[in-house]
């Protein structure tokens, strides 16, 4: 048991910082992305103790949970990504210190928007890939799809925000 | 916004790693996911509440926001909240308990703290704790939990001896609960597979409760066939068959 909270305890070091900003970019909000974050964790550690459940990678795993509690959360609410972004077009929330250096250039905040209004498949892949350093066989595994698809799916999806943001 | 390239636009995501949650919630969620005996989750509120705070600002504030408010140092305040849901899981937990299970002791206590602060004292608390009691077996029979079975026969035989003991001390008792005694003692005869019928503390009480029924029935205008059935319950009582004289009582009162 005290090796499973320890290896736990490790998966949580790890992921806390990336699940929370994969969420918090998709949710744009801290105290959603802190609920919501919560729930990932949980049910991760749920999973983890149960003998039959076998994990054979975890960051791949709270990942999976992360998008399906962030598409249950925008179900629940009866809410849209794109409706959620046009509906705050400030910062939503003053944030950590470390937030708020990240927001302060009115760009980011532009570039942090137009991931929000991207196609969810892509603004996995973007966030994947450019903030976590995911390689594209990574992603792609985890998407169950093609490497050849992700590629093309991450230039489309940088496309797209290019356009988004020259729009704004 | 002007002309952009894309090489711009990934220095600018680079710039988003700065994105990071707030240590003391993290740190707070992860003592929390990994405590061993409580699920129980607390979110901490981004803004502290002020001193100044209004009354109705405070109470929707959350739990944290509260107990920070009190407890000046936020350690002593998750401690004492860890302590508190502890406490409240622990209680919570316990009352699915039946006897012989390792919280049934926190479940009796619960319940004596619960009948003093209801004012329910003496033979009424005895009453209600029989009837509790009789369920315990009843659902530790239905749920065929055969190790438990002893404690919880052990436990109503216990608690028949109390009341048994208090009724004979205290005689004059009002007739409704003299009823809820010859119902809690039907229940129990009708629970399936525990024979409690030969128990002498159980044979005492039925006799007590019997007899109190048939005076207060003499006392009672009654129908022909109810009043065939009483004596068909006072043969039995003289026989020493309480239980069968209690399940005619029974069918009278119906």
């Amino acid at each position: 048991m005290d090796s499973l909270n320890e290896q736990f305890g490790q998966i949580y070091d790890q992921y806390i910082d990336k699940i929370y900003r994969f969420v918090y970019l998709k949710v744009n909000s801290q105290e959603i992305a802190e609920d919501i974050t919560s729930k990932v964790f949980i049910r991760g550690w749920e999973a983890f103790q149960n003998p039959k459940e076998e994990i054979k990678n975890p960051g791949a795993f709270l990942y999976q949970i992360a998008r399906n509690a962030v598409v249950d959360h925008y179900r629940e609410k009866g809410r849209t990504n794109v409706i959620s972004a046009d509906a705050s077009p400030e910062i939503a929330d003053p944030g950590t210190d470390a937030q708020d250096k990240a927001v302060l250039s009115a760009d980011i905040n532009i570039i942090k928007k137009g991931i929000q209004k991207l196609e969810k498949e892509h603004q996995d892949i973007i966030i994947w890939h450019y903030l976590e350093d995911m390689p594209i066989a990574n992603i792609a595994k985890l998407l169950d799809k093609p490497a050849g698809t992700v590629r093309v799916m991450l230039h489309r999806g940088l496309k797209d925000l290019k356009d988004i943001i020259q729009e704004a | 916004m002007a002309k952009i390239t894309q090489k711009q636009i990934i220095e600018s995501l680079n710039q988003l790693k700065e994105i990071k949650p707030r240590n003391e919630w993290a740190v707070l969620l992860k003592s929390q996911i990994l405590a061993p005996s409580t699920k129980i989750l607390v979110r901490i509120e981004k803004k502290q509440v002020e001193l100044e705070a209004p009354i109705k600002q405070v109470k929707s504030a959350g739990i944290m926001d509260v107990l920070s408010f009190i407890f000046a140092p936020k350690k002593l305040a998750y401690s004492f909240a860890a302590v508190l849901f502890l406490i409240v899981g622990v209680f919570g937990f316990a009352r699915y308990t039946v006897p012989g299970d390792l919280l049934f002791p926190v479940k009796k206590i619960a319940e004596q703290s619960q009948a003093t602060l209801t004012g329910q004292t003496g033979l009424k608390q005895d009453v209600a704790t029989l009837s509790s009691r009789i369920n315990d077996l009843s659902q530790v029979a239905k749920e065929g939990k055969t190790n438990n079975i002893p404690s919880a026969i052990s436990e109503v035989s216990a608690n028949v001896k109390d009341l048994a003991q208090n009724l004979k001390n205290n005689p004059a008792q009002d007739q409704q609960t003299i009823k809820e005694i010859a119902n809690s003692l039907k229940t129990l005869a009708d629970v399936p597979g525990t024979d409690l019928s030969q128990n002498s503390y159980v044979q005492d009480l039925s006799q007590m409760v019997v007899q109190r029924e048939i005076a207060d029935l003499q006392k009672t205008t009654l129908t022909d066939d109810q009043k065939n059935v009483l004596t068909e319950a006072q043969d039995l009582y003289s026989q020493g068959k309480y239980q069968d004289a209690l399940v005619q009582i029974l069918l009278i009162s119906k």
